[in-house]
């Protein structure tokens, strides 16, 4: 909707003590266009002015009670930011008045005697000025109150949604109100932690812009279980499309997988990613090894997921080059030695980001900085205590209760049969979980059938159709050499099958569902393949005394046939 | 802070030479300087030996010159940038995008 603002004639204060001269003016100004009021000495003008904020001030310079400069300052004084213009006018022709003048506040001089002509013109000079400078501070207070508003919504969308924050340690410090650097971080349905930081181009409005459709985006996507790469494609697609050629997005995302001891990073035109140990050393760092986000149509078809294994005491910590780039008085750079240290000594402290902060403040003292400043520490370890405390993934053993009247017809059956290359492109996961979300609802039940399928999927693909051995996975080192061999395998694929079906028998409170998965393969042996998955569990937690592996945990029944190479499980639900 | 132009006789070979910072100050005339090079074929060398600093957008202008050599069926040549400013090339991985010399 426009405003329109009626235009009001404008408003002259003329100030003189000859009741002559300010009748004469008067006279002019009206002729102009203004309305007109007067006073006849420099005290009187002042309250005038606070009464009425005229839009311009004529001044004379010798008058009684308050002379024409003290007046002018008074009144500019008063009128801080708004600018009314003020023109002093006298018969005094000298350098000194002419210098005392604008000294005082003056926005100009007239020296008598002038033709009416000169006068009307100078007025309409001044005016010119003053509309224009009204111009700009409107635009300006409306870009304010525009990009305040922006800013609040944008955080609120952005950064409130984001999970852990207790845990994982997030540094943000914008440059002007935006920021362009963003973090976000969420829980996939099978337990890993995804944390992402990116630093768009520039900053300001112009370089959020794009933050918004991304945090949606890795949100949604992770919450619905795709994997971190199949994220980061998205997000590139979407940003490409998105976003004009000279806007890109600079991240390192990174997971934070528990249950695998170990992590996964992607970094695109960000400095190194850090992993530290427990004493503060560095034990890896992860270069950018892809061109930033945005920036081509299509990930480099070479480029793979950095996989490392960690302890539950490692950390993985993640900056924009905003605090290595932050300068001193002196024009020196904070530095990646200086930041190093400064994490080493904080990581011993305890608290990171807090730590890292307070040396780059004493560091830059009052320098203004010039970019955006973030960072991101993220705890290896220790999630399935934060899990636990939050009710979140329901990994605890249930008592499940034999319900009364079941069905032997199950309500509804869903099936997906992929074979060959499309194996090591498509995630049928989120696509089965659509269906059951779409049929049944939503519910936090359903992460637990999340674990149980990609569990029993991964299994049928690794061992069956792939025939890779499970006891690489048995060691910390090993599983990053199985997670290449599997690559490379997955690459070259092109036969076999996995079948997936699921059949859902509805109860009164809660429900069961009957999911089978069946390979090409020639059968593997699936209870060492469970058990292994027990001992790559967080140390500490010993799923169950039983020595069985989560998925047991979270089904009522598993079988499995190696005959046909198939595995029966049910998962029951109580509301 | 300049950005200087050389065009060969035959119009196929522009030479764009950056001197000191290389930031969004210098938007304006870094469009300029290819803009009206429409020679089917042309290679644009960016000259960066007294490049001293570039930052994020300064590697935004240079895609927006990467689309403009496409377009014109060209290519764009990265010559001689110091230590400081190759490492920033390196980080957005922009040898994988054009050649680096």
């Amino acid at each position: 909707m426009a405003e329109y603002q009626l235009t009001e004639a404008k408003l002259a204060l003329v100030v003189d003590d000859s009741v002559m001269q300010c009748k004469v003016l008067s006279v002019l100004l009206k002729e102009e266009g203004y309305r007109v009021i007067t006073a006849n000495d420099g005290a009187r003008s002042v309250a005038m002015y606070i009464k009425y904020q005229p839009d311009l001030v004529l001044m004379d310079i010798n008058m009684p009670i308050m002379d024409g400069y003290q007046a002018a300052r008074k009144i500019k004084e008063l009128s801080e930011g708004n600018l009314a213009p003020l023109i002093f006018i006298t018969s005094m022709d000298t350098d000194d008045a002419f210098i005392e003048s604008i000294d005082a506040g003056g926005d100009g001089i007239l020296v008598r005697p002038f033709s009416p002509e000169v006068f009307k013109a100078k007025i309409k000079s001044i005016q010119r000025i003053s509309d224009l400078y009204l111009q700009v501070k409107k635009l300006q207070q409306v870009q304010q109150s525009d990009a305040e508003l922006a800013e609040q919504l944008m955080s609120g969308v952005i950064e409130s949604r984001n999970f852990a924050l207790e845990k994982i340690g997030v540094v943000k410090k914008a440059a002007e109100l935006f920021s362009g650097d963003i973090q976000l971080s969420a829980l996939s349905p099978n337990g890993d932690v995804f944390v992402m930081l990116g630093d768009f181009t520039g900053h300001g409005l112009r370089s959020s812009i794009g933050a918004v459709p991304l945090a949606e985006t890795f949100r949604t996507m992770t919450t619905k279980g795709f994997s971190i790469y199949e994220i980061i494609a998205q997000i590139n697609h979407q940003l490409y499309h998105l976003l004009p050629a000279d806007l890109f997005l600079a991240a390192a995302i990174a997971s934070v997988s528990s249950h695998h001891s170990s992590v996964c990073i992607f970094n695109a035109g960000l400095p190194d990613v850090y992993i530290y140990d427990g004493q503060g050393n560095i034990k890896e760092k992860i270069s950018s090894f892809h061109p930033p986000i945005g920036v081509l149509p299509q990930l480099l078809p070479d480029v793979t997921l950095q996989i490392t294994s960690v302890s539950s005491t490692d950390r993985v910590v993640l900056i924009s080059d905003g605090i290595v780039e932050a300068r001193n008085e002196i024009g020196d750079m904070f530095g990646f030695e200086r930041f190093e240290q400064a994490t080493q000594a904080a990581l011993l402290q305890g608290d990171i980001s807090k730590g890292v902060m307070n040396t780059l403040e004493m560091f830059c003292q009052k320098t203004p900085q010039s970019d955006d400043i973030s960072l991101i520490d993220i705890p290896c370890g220790g999630w399935r205590d934060y899990f636990r405390e939050h009710n979140l993934l329901n990994t605890d053993k249930k008592e499940a209760i034999e319900q009364a009247c079941i069905d032997n017809e199950p309500a509804w059956k869903w099936q997906l049969n992929i074979t060959g290359s499309r194996l090591s492109s498509v995630n049928p996961i989120p696509m089965a979980m659509n269906q059951v979300n779409d049929i049944e609802g939503s519910g936090e039940h359903w992460q637990s059938l999340y674990t149980i399928l990609t569990e029993l999927f991964v299994n049928a693909l690794d061992h069956g159709v792939l025939g890779l051995n499970s006891d690489l996975k048995n060691h910390q080192i090993g599983f990053v050499a199985y997670f290449n061999e599997r690559e490379q395998r997955l690459k070259k694929l092109n036969s076999g099958y996995v079948d997936l079906v699921l059949s859902y028998h509805p109860f009164e409170q809660g429900g069961k569902v009957i999911i089978q998965v069946s390979d090409s393969g020639k059968g593997f042996d699936f209870l060492a393949v469970v058990k292994n998955q027990c001992v790559n569990d967080d140390a500490g937690y010993v799923v169950s005394g039983r020595g069985l592996g989560l998925v047991t945990q979270l089904c009522e029944t598993l079988q499995y046939d190696i005959e046909t190479s198939t595995v029966t499980a049910t998962y029951v639900w109580e509301k | 802070m300049s950005v200087k132009k050389m065009i060969s006789a035959d119009k196929k070979n522009v030479s764009i030479i950056v001197e000191n910072h290389f930031d969004f100050s210098l938007h304006q005339k870094f469009r300029d300087a290819y803009a009206e090079c429409n020679n089917t074929g042309t290679v644009f060398s960016l000259e960066l030996a007294k490049t001293t600093y570039m930052d994020s957008s300064a590697l935004g202008m240079i895609l927006l010159l990467k689309d403009h050599a496409e377009k014109v069926g060209g290519s764009v040549v990265i010559k001689k940038p110091n230590e400081t400013v190759f490492k920033i090339l390196e980080i957005a991985q922009f040898h994988r995008l054009m050649t680096i010399e």
